[in-house]
């Protein structure tokens, strides 16, 4: 029984929550606002959740948490809007459209690299299918609760969206013939418009049927309704505007032939994701009005990306496309910082402007920008607290705060470790945690990890371990 | 009341006579043999409080009495209760018991990032030739149609006491229905309490076809119940009239997912982690299922939810432990999994204080002796023993809807009784004797191995084991040649010794793979010379057959029969 | 400010005049020229900065550094009034040049060689300097890297090369450096996603299978040593029977008799102790590429004098448990233990341009700022022990030398001028010239 009461004791000690306050004051920190300009020394109070006030010399109520941030940064969170982070599967390749599958039925809200990313500042992820299939599956959009179940991550009011691809990966190129084995369809660019336009004429004729019976069924009661197909609802979806489409592509002709299609069928893209010959079509990608959420400057890996440059963001946010920078990795999630400050060096944008790219911009590309991307008083409150201006390579985060709770705190973080190694001397002495003395297994060889970008590794239509 | 003429009233008496002689067995054998009494014994009842001294009556298969102060029938086969306690038969919420072993399947195309798209060959169709559904996805599919009345994994789990088991189809998503059996008969009719008991969901993807991903494999579900609600209303609407309307096609995977969708049959879904059980009940919730969890390892964490939606959770027992030595050049474990490993042995506790269903299951155990150190460990870490037992008995009993025939020492439930020498989860106890429908059952001699007995080893897969003393036949092309082998198995590796007039000594390079193919060297006394002889043989039960490669000679063959197994 | 633009637009095209239109690809590298380059801040690296200094080049090599020089009649001057001139970085941990396309375009791939044991697979032979990957890179300030072949236990020679020059003789500073040896894994699995994969090996197996290929390696080696003692024995005692030649075990001696250093990937702690062990017995002057675990093993790395190249600073620690900054702090930690260490991309070609970064990112995280610099120039230089020509500003090295307006190390920072052998280079790339084709596309 004492065995009992200690390791519950180490248990809750092990999964210790930050101090945490629902109102706190952030002084005497250099702001940036992201839509009203950079302000020093200036206060930001957080309250129940939300940006209460922005301004010099703010007071918060007595049982407030004060944070002394003079010398500090204060930014609003970063949204990563292409990220495969907390998903224990990434593509459904089985088939080539696949928009029945959903993204929000395998999250796992217990990723470490989650926790890594809040550490780079970021507080929201779009967490899309991988880029296997043509038309993949539905996304989800999630702040970054790390710790609470999964439920509570879902950015409430986020508008759903669907992920397309084109290109090499979806045609598998990279795959060889096995022979004797029929490949999958689509096998050229080619098929890759035919599988989207008969995927959308299906769902068009989908609609006609259903908009029919529920006409005549006001009338007749007794008719059949028609087959609910989950796959051609999301299209649906798309076709009445109610869904956003991030599509995944490279080069420039196919950037245009999904522009054309869309067009056709009467609806938008939002986002063209990666989209690296963006630069070479953006004056068509702006008059479509979709947006671009881009790598800062990966290029060359593939042969779709040989042209790849890195001052794709400055040419596109000059002809008017709202640009956002990705990270498709959670590894370059964690320094999102610096990819936006890379159009500060190849394009020469501004501040402001290199600022919007992980901000109000991937915001405005998820339809959450009444709630964050930006320090205004009203919106949630998603900030992070930098040792140093965002854009230097020599910053890091010192807090991170999602409606106003601290999910990581570098203080706490390294005051934490003593008390983590202790922990693990207890637990190693539970008895199911020994190792036992006859006829034990080897362990395993630990497996190395990715790298790189998750849509474009070779192993990609696996399930993630 | 017209008078009845006498000859008619003979003649009817016959008839009824005859009538009652053919209701069967139970009636045609009604003689002492299946009248016992299990007297001055501790009756731990369930339904009741615990009676110190008592007599437990059983007859036709049923408890017929038991209480303080039964006097014992003439006809009964008197057994000493002295110093024994009787416990309801305990229930094991899921088992695969009782099926055949799965084929070894057409094996993946060898890996890699093209392996998905191979075309899959369909393999004979379980759910039947016509099915509309691959193989995976037929919830037509019943065990009851498969069930095998013999085993090895029936004896070992009878002799650790357990009487009944809810047994269910093995793989695919929708796997398929269970059937609640007892473990004893000679025909599967004879097992069967209740069959369907539930419809059964594991959450793993197909290989090689839609859906391959988790993702997929909710969006089928998904899709299948969508399907199932129209399947029945189209039908339903063909029924009321069918002029005018062109038929709906029949579909047996459809059909069976009717019960389901109504919530007349309830679901098992696998579920471990707080996430899947999440989900899982997420899903339920959407369909308005009866739901039920098994696996359950992290349900405590969902425990308000579960007692909310009034979800039971079929808890396993394998509670996981460590299996690997350590190792300098090893990482550490994860702190994650270390957690746990200790959190799981008190999920069963804080379910029962938060006023959630539950049952224990087995959860595939290599080695059933573990399962009673497990219950106790549960007990270690915060469940009462009294909840220990009503999770063995009574509990599942109601959960699988035999609340009135199964779970306590009641009048008129069925005789299934566990009798221990011993408190039942003490771990110098041992079980004296099992009752099945008021049939004593036959324990293995190694059955009174203690209950609570350590676990020696973790077998990866392999069941039975070749542990014991073994009687060899080996031909090598001169006649049959006795010798005796004895074999020692702990996980994968074996040891041993062989003797006989071929020669004595070690075996070595000798190892159990997880297909119960064991293989080892041994050196050999052929024609005046000593040589090493290589023996590859399969296990099935008691048996190994197999050949025996000695370098030069043309390939023998052997077999081997089990004595004594340990 | 208006009249350093003007004289910057000036001095450009009179580059530009010099070596005709600049393309992607250069068929005549820039001439050696004698410039000056005044009143800038002169970070030296192996002393202090300089804040308002001139430096002279000329010949291809420094000629002079400091605030009161010499300047040569005729040299071209450069106005560095609000700039920072820096030694060119140097990362020594690349394939540059050895691929273009390593997805889709196989025939540009050479890195690594068929088989087990290639110690004749010199990385200059197939380094192409024509490679989009070095322009693309020079132009961001590195001006050198060791490229080194993969593959195999034995994979190869790894060079170390100038990033400017038409033909590998041209570009090479050291063409054969150092032998590259993968020490045996701990870890398996490259893809990371693991569904249809067979189980993960034991690690006893694994072992076991590593300890053979070591002993592979010692074989090869001490046959090399044998060869080599056979064939000067010979050359000595034209008596003795004649040994044949052997391309493979030839290119060997020098390695195995210490004279040149012998490069070991490895990163887990088990990894480094056993390449430091092999080492040890075999006699070999060891060099640590990767080294993720190199903290943990920092004392004995201290002990045995043995330097390691950082690759990992932007890889996700390998443990769920790891802290979230363990290898961010990998620099630091080595520098605080006196480990010999210089920062790496780690990377093929295409994302070497920013090294800049990763050194940064160790500054942010424990490593100095002055450190950080060392640790992309004068480090990975003494390492290659190339320091008497290359890693500093100082008098009589190479002229390898970039000219920026800020910080070297911040990303907002650009670069204004570059010369590498005392060359001009002109700052444009296979990715400037496709953004001035389609910058103004209406």
């Amino acid at each position: 029984m004492k065995k009992f009461l200690l390791i519950s004791v180490v248990l809750l000690l092990g999964t210790a929550a930050y101090a945490q306050s629902n109102e706190t004051l952030i002084k005497n920190a250099t702001v940036l606002t992201v839509t009203r300009g950079t302000l020093t020394n200036t206060d930001v109070l957080l309250k129940n959740g939300k940006i209460a006030a922005v301004g010099k010399n703010l007071s918060a109520s007595p049982n407030a948490l004060i944070i002394d941030a003079t010398g500090k940064f204060v930014m609003p969170g970063i949204i990563d809007c292409h990220s495969h982070s907390m998903l224990d599967t990434i593509n459904e390749g089985t088939l080539a459209v696949t928009s029945m599958v959903r993204t929000q039925d395998v999250i796992n809200p217990t990723d470490v690299d989650l926790y890594r990313e809040l550490a780079g500042g970021v507080t929201t992820l779009n967490l899309l299918h991988g880029s296997a299939n043509p038309i993949g599956g539905l996304n989800t959009v999630v702040k970054i609760k790390y710790g609470r179940p999964a439920s509570e991550f879902l950015f409430p009011g986020a508008m759903p969206g669907i992920k397309f691809a084109l290109g090499e990966n979806v045609k598998r190129s990279s795959t060889p013939n096995t022979p004797g084995v029929q490949r999958r369809y689509p096998n050229t660019r080619m098929g890759v418009e035919e599988t989207i336009r008969d995927a959308f004429v299906r769902a068009r004729d989908y609609k006609r049927t259903w908009d029919e019976y529920r006409a005549a069924s006001a009338k007749d009661k007794n008719l059949m309704p028609p087959r609910r197909d989950l796959q051609l609802e999301p299209l649906v979806e798309i076709l009445e505007g109610r869904r956003y489409v991030h599509a995944h592509c490279y080069i420039a002709s196919e950037i245009l032939m999904l522009i054309n299609l869309a067009d056709e069928f009467g609806f938008k893209i939002k986002t063209f994701q990666h989209v690296l010959e963006g630069y070479k079509v953006a004056k068509e990608i702006a008059a479509h009005g979709a947006g671009a959420s881009i790598f800062a400057d990966s290029w060359g890996y593939k042969i779709e990306a040989y042209d790849a440059i890195p001052y794709n963001a400055a040419i596109m946010t000059r002809a008017g496309v709202v640009v956002s920078m990705n990270s498709d990795s959670d590894e370059r999630a964690r320094r999102l910082n610096i990819e936006a400050a890379k159009a500060m060096h190849w394009g020469d944008l501004t501040e402001d402007q290199a600022l919007k790219l992980i901000t109000l911009n991937p915001a405005i590309q998820l339809g959450i920008q009444e709630r964050v991307g930006s320090i205004e008083v009203g919106k949630d409150a998603d900030v992070a607290i930098w040792n140093a201006h965002p854009f230097s390579v020599y910053a890091r985060v010192d807090t991170t705060l999602i409606d106003g709770t601290i999910f990581f705190d570098r203080q706490q973080d390294l005051a934490r470790r003593p008390e983590l190694a202790k922990e693990r001397l207890t637990l190693e002495q539970a008895d199911p945690n020994k190792p036992p003395a006859r006829g034990a297994q080897s362990p395993n060889t630990p497996r190395r990890r990715p790298t790189g970008h998750t849509d474009d590794e070779i192993d990609q239509q696996e399930d993630r371990p | 009341m017209p008078k009845v003429h006498p000859r008619l009233s003979v003649a009817l008496c016959t008839l009824v006579l005859i009538a009652l002689c053919s209701l069967g067995e139970a009636v045609a054998q009604r003689s002492g043999i299946d009248t016992y009494a299990i007297t001055n014994a501790r009756i731990v009842s369930v339904s009741g409080p615990i009676v110190e001294r008592g007599t437990v009556v059983i007859r036709n298969g049923l408890i017929a009495a038991a209480g303080p102060n039964i006097s014992t029938p003439p006809d009964a086969r008197v057994i000493d209760g002295t110093g024994l306690t009787v416990y309801p038969g305990l229930i094991d919420s899921y088992t695969n018991l009782a099926l055949p072993e799965p084929a070894p399947g057409p094996s993946p195309g060898g890996g890699g990032p093209g392996a998905f798209l191979l075309v899959q060959p369909q393999t004979r169709a379980i759910g039947g030739p016509n099915s509309t559904q691959p193989v995976g996805l037929q919830p037509e599919v019943m065990v009851e149609d498969t069930i095998r009345s013999t085993g090895n994994e029936i004896e070992s789990s009878r002799n650790i006491g357990i009487t009944t088991a809810l047994t269910a189809p093995r793989s695919g998503i929708w796997m398929g229905q269970s059937a609640l059996i007892n473990l004893s008969g000679e025909t599967p009719q004879q097992m069967i309490v209740r069959s369907p008991v539930a419809m059964h969901v594991s959450f793993t993807p197909l290989r090689g076809t839609y859906p391959g991903s988790l993702m997929g494999v909710f969006a089928q579900l998904r899709q299948m119940m969508l399907d199932a609600q129209r399947y029945r209303d189209s039908m339903q609407i063909y029924e009321r009239n069918p002029r005018g309307i062109r038929r709906p096609e029949t579909d047996r995977s459809l059909a069976a997912l009717v019960p389901v969708i109504e919530g007349r049959m309830p679901v098992v879904m696998l579920a471990n982690s707080e996430r899947e059980i999440s989900r899982a009940l997420d899903l339920g919730a959407e369909f308005k299922l009866k739901l039920i969890i098994a696996g359950g390892r992290e349900s405590d964490r969902v425990a308000d939810r579960l007692a909310k939606q009034n979800v039971p959770v079929l808890l396993s027992l394998n509670l996981p432990r460590r299996t690997t030595a350590a190792m300098p050049e090893a990482d550490p474990e994860p702190m994650r999994t270390l957690r746990e490993r200790v959190a799981a042995q008190q999920t069963a506790g804080k379910l029962a204080k938060a006023g959630v269903r539950f049952a224990f299951q087995s959860g595939s155990l290599a080695n059933m002796s573990d399962l009673m150190v497990n219950v106790n460990r549960t007990i270690e870490n915060g469940l009462s023993a009294v909840d220990a037992v009503r999770a063995f008995t009574i509990w599942p009993a109601e959960i699988f809807g035999v609340g009135s025939q199964l779970g306590s020492i009641e009048a008129g439930k069925i005789a299934n009784l566990t009798v221990t020498r011993g408190d039942l989860f003490d771990r110098n106890s041992r079980v004296a004797h099992v009752f099945i429908d008021g049939r004593p059952v036959d324990l293995r001699p190694a059955a009174t191995t203690p209950l609570g007995t350590q676990a020696t080893q973790d077998r990866p897969g392999g069941r039975g084991g070749v542990t014991g003393t073994w009687t060899m036949n080996i031909n090598l092309g001169q006649g049959d040649r006795g010798a005796t082998l004895t074999l020692q198995q702990e996980g994968d590796r074996v040891t041993g010794s062989i003797a006989g007039v071929l020669g004595s000594g070690e075996i070595s390079n000798a190892s159990m793979s997880s297909s119960d193919e064991l293989r080892f060297t041994v050196p050999l006394n052929l024609e005046g010379q000593t040589k090493e002889a290589t023996f590859t043989g399969t296990l099935s039960g008691n048996e190994i057959r197999g050949t025996v490669t000695v370098v030069g000679q043309s390939p023998g063959s052997f077999t081997a029969t089990r004595a004594r197994p340990n | 400010m208006k009249i350093l633009i003007t004289i910057l637009f000036i001095c450009v095209p009179a580059f530009a005049q010099q070596i005709g239109n600049p393309t992607t690809q250069q068929g005549v590298i820039p001439a050696r020229g004698t410039f000056a380059i005044r009143n800038a801040r002169i970070v030296t690296v192996s002393g202090a900065d300089i804040e308002n200094g001139t430096v002279v080049i000329r010949d291809g090599k420094i000629e002079a550094v400091g605030t009161n020089v010499n300047v040569p009649a005729g040299a071209q001057s450069i106005d560095g009034r609000g700039l920072s001139v820096y030694p060119g970085m140097i990362d020594a941990g690349t394939n540059m040049g050895l691929v273009e396309v390593p997805q889709g375009a196989n025939g540009t791939v050479d890195t690594s060689e068929v088989g087990e044991l290639n110690p004749n697979a010199k990385a200059i032979t197939a380094v192409n300097p024509h490679s989009a990957h070095i322009g693309v890179t020079r132009v961001e300030g590195i001006t050198n890297t060791l490229t080194a072949p993969t593959g195999g236990l034995i994979s190869g020679q790894a060079a170390l090369i100038n990033l400017l020059g038409t033909a590998p003789k041209e570009m090479a500073v050291v063409p054969q450096f150092a032998l590259v040896i993968n020490y045996p894994r701990i870890g398996f699995g490259g893809g990371g996603f693991g569904g249809f994969v067979q189980a993960p090996p034991n690690l006893a197996d694994t072992l076991t299978a590593n300890e053979r290929q070591v002993e592979q390696i010692r074989k090869m080696l001490r046959d090399a040593e044998a060869y080599g003692r056979a064939q000067e024995a010979y050359e000595k005692d034209k008596t003795l029977p004649r040994p044949d030649h052997n391309v493979v075990l030839e290119p060997l001696v020098p390695y195995v008799r210490g004279e040149r250093p012998v490069i070991f990937r490895a990163d887990r702690e088990a990894e480094i102790r056993g390449a430091i062990k092999f080492a040890d017995e075999m006699k070999l002057k060891a060099i640590i590429l990767g080294g993720n675990d190199a903290w943990r093993v920092a004392s004995l790395l201290k002990e045995k004098n043995v330097p390691v190249i950082l690759t990992g600073i932007f890889s996700l620690p390998s443990r769920e448990d790891d802290n979230y900054d363990v290898l961010y702090e990998n620099a630091a930690k080595l520098q605080q233990a006196g480990v010999r260490f210089a920062i790496s991309t780690g990377d093929a070609g295409p994302e070497v341009r920013n090294l800049a970064q990763y050194a940064g990112m160790a500054a942010a995280y424990g490593l100095s700022k002055t450190d950080a610099v060392k640790a992309v120039t004068l480090y990975p230089a003494q390492i290659m022990n190339v320091a008497d020509r290359l890693g500093s500003i100082e008098p009589g090295k190479m002229a390898n030398l970039v000219v920026t307006d800020g910080d070297l190390l911040e990303i907002r920072t650009h670069i204004r001028y570059l010369f590498i052998d005392g060359r001009p280079v002109v700052l444009s790339s296979r990715h400037t010239e496709l953004n001035d084709a389609f910058k103004n596309r209406k």
